[in-house]
């Protein structure tokens, strides 16, 4: 028995981590506007527009980064599908098997959807409703992916299991790491000149990141064991096969985040609560804007061995 | 942040250390039976795999020992199992090949024998 493709797709998994990323930066920009912002927002109601425009701006970037190597995904998916170099295997022939006739391509057409329906929901962002309608579409859009990998071919009742849970970990994921990054932005201390109550407002979003991040990691370590339990079965696996090395690898960058996120929480935020005018918290505010910045870093390496590890075979089926 | 860049760039260095790839659905069982002796050439040969699989790109082909297709052509795939039915081709080795993509993307072929009527 040989295998096709037994070296990795460097580009391949390239732009598979690029587009985990990405969007895990969009829905996670929508998902922080909407447990964290807007209820932060209801004290602090002049920062309204300065917030919503930075949330807006980060999940557009996002987006568009997700849109484009969303496209690019798909063509070299479709190559690697069909068995034919990249140039041969672009012909409408082979593009539209893939699209019609496959689950991978069943999914990017739904995807495709979604995508048309947040990009509208971006670009028209007037009302509460487009952005509750943006934040469903981009939940949809990253859990999607859910069924375009290991879980998508796990038979019988244990692949609903595992897609449920794979779709869960994605919008944890994006919970975290995603919304990372408008609360990076907001806590940058350049912005503290701003003449709302900003002070006010760094400490409320930062309290309410922390329970969102603590839901986040609960839901992760929830669905991870399953996944685990799934694609590797036992302590074994992970330690001899090369997936569950990677798996590994993945969870010490895992430990390493959760030691930032608990020193935010339990250490640096609680000191932002003695602000006030006089006696500006800066050295905490400076730690936990570098260390949302080293967690963002590290959760981009996360999607970067995740991107690996979809194209690996999982551990359970080598034992 | 340079401690911070150390932790972000040893595991980039484990990963690209990892070198290990493969693809994915691997064949569990076949019927005849992987390597097996059957008595008289069977109709069909099923194969079962440890994935669902992608009907467009997963098809299987028999020759007999004389190295002529004795398969019908046309692959049905449901699931995780896949079969072709056979033509007499007679006694002897038969040979299946069988190439298949998961539904999470990734190709696999492989082949195994059988023999028929000794």
């Amino acid at each position: 028995m040989d295998w096709l493709g037994a070296a990795i797709d460097g580009p391949l998994v390239a732009i598979r981590a690029m587009h985990f990323s990405s969007t895990a930066i969009t829905a996670g920009a929508l998902i922080f506007q909407a447990m964290v912002a807007e209820p932060a927002l209801r004290s602090t109601p002049e920062a309204t527009t300065v917030l919503r425009q930075q949330i807006r701006l980060v999940a557009s970037i996002g987006f568009a980064i997700a849109a484009a190597t969303g496209v690019v995904w798909f063509q070299l998916q479709a190559a690697a599908i069909s068995g034919l170099p990249f140039g041969e295997a672009m012909t409408s022939d082979v593009l539209s098997t893939v699209l019609n006739e496959t689950q991978f391509g069943l999914v990017s057409k739904v995807r495709l959807v979604l995508a048309v329906i947040l990009a509208t929901c971006l670009a028209y962002d007037r009302s509460a409703q487009a952005r509750w309608l943006a934040l469903g579409s981009a939940l949809g859009f990253i859990a999607a992916i859910a069924w375009t990998g290991h879980a998508g071919s796990t038979l019988g009742e244990l692949g609903n299991l595992h897609l449920a849970a794979d779709a869960l970990h994605l919008i944890a994921a994006a919970a975290w790491i995603g919304g990372l990054v408008p609360l990076a932005l907001l806590l940058a201390p350049r912005r503290r000149n701003q003449d709302f109550a900003w002070a006010s407002l760094a400490r409320d979003t930062a309290q309410r990141f922390s329970t969102l991040g603590i839901v986040s990691v609960g839901t992760l370590l929830v669905t991870g064991i399953v996944n685990a339990w799934i694609l590797v079965g036992s302590i074994h696996a992970l330690i001899v096969t090369g997936y569950g090395q990677l798996l590994l690898v993945k969870l010490v960058v895992f430990a390493i985040m959760l030691g930032f996120a608990a020193t935010n929480r339990f250490w640096l935020t609680p000191r932002l609560a003695s602000w006030s005018e006089n006696e500006p918290q800066l050295e905490a505010l400076h730690q936990l804007t570098r260390n949302s910045v080293t967690e963002i870093a590290l959760g981009l390496t996360i999607f970067a061995i995740v991107g690996v590890l979809g194209t690996l075979h999982p551990a359970i089926h080598l034992m | 942040m340079q401690r911070s860049a150390i932790v972000v760039i040893i595991p980039l260095l484990l990963l690209l250390a990892t070198g290990e790839a493969s693809a994915h659905a691997l064949l569990d069982h076949a019927e005849p039976r992987v390597g097996n002796a059957v008595a008289t050439a069977p109709r069909e040969v099923t194969l079962w795999f440890t994935q669902k699989l992608e009907p467009a790109f997963s098809s299987i082909t028999v020759t007999n020992s004389a190295g002529q297709r004795v398969d019908a052509g046309k692959t049905r795939v449901s699931g995780n199992q896949m079969s072709v039915s056979l033509r007499s081709g007679g006694a002897g080795t038969y040979r299946v090949n069988w190439r298949v993509l998961s539904v999470d993307t990734h190709r696999t072929d492989g082949s195994f024998t059988f023999r028929v009527g000794q």
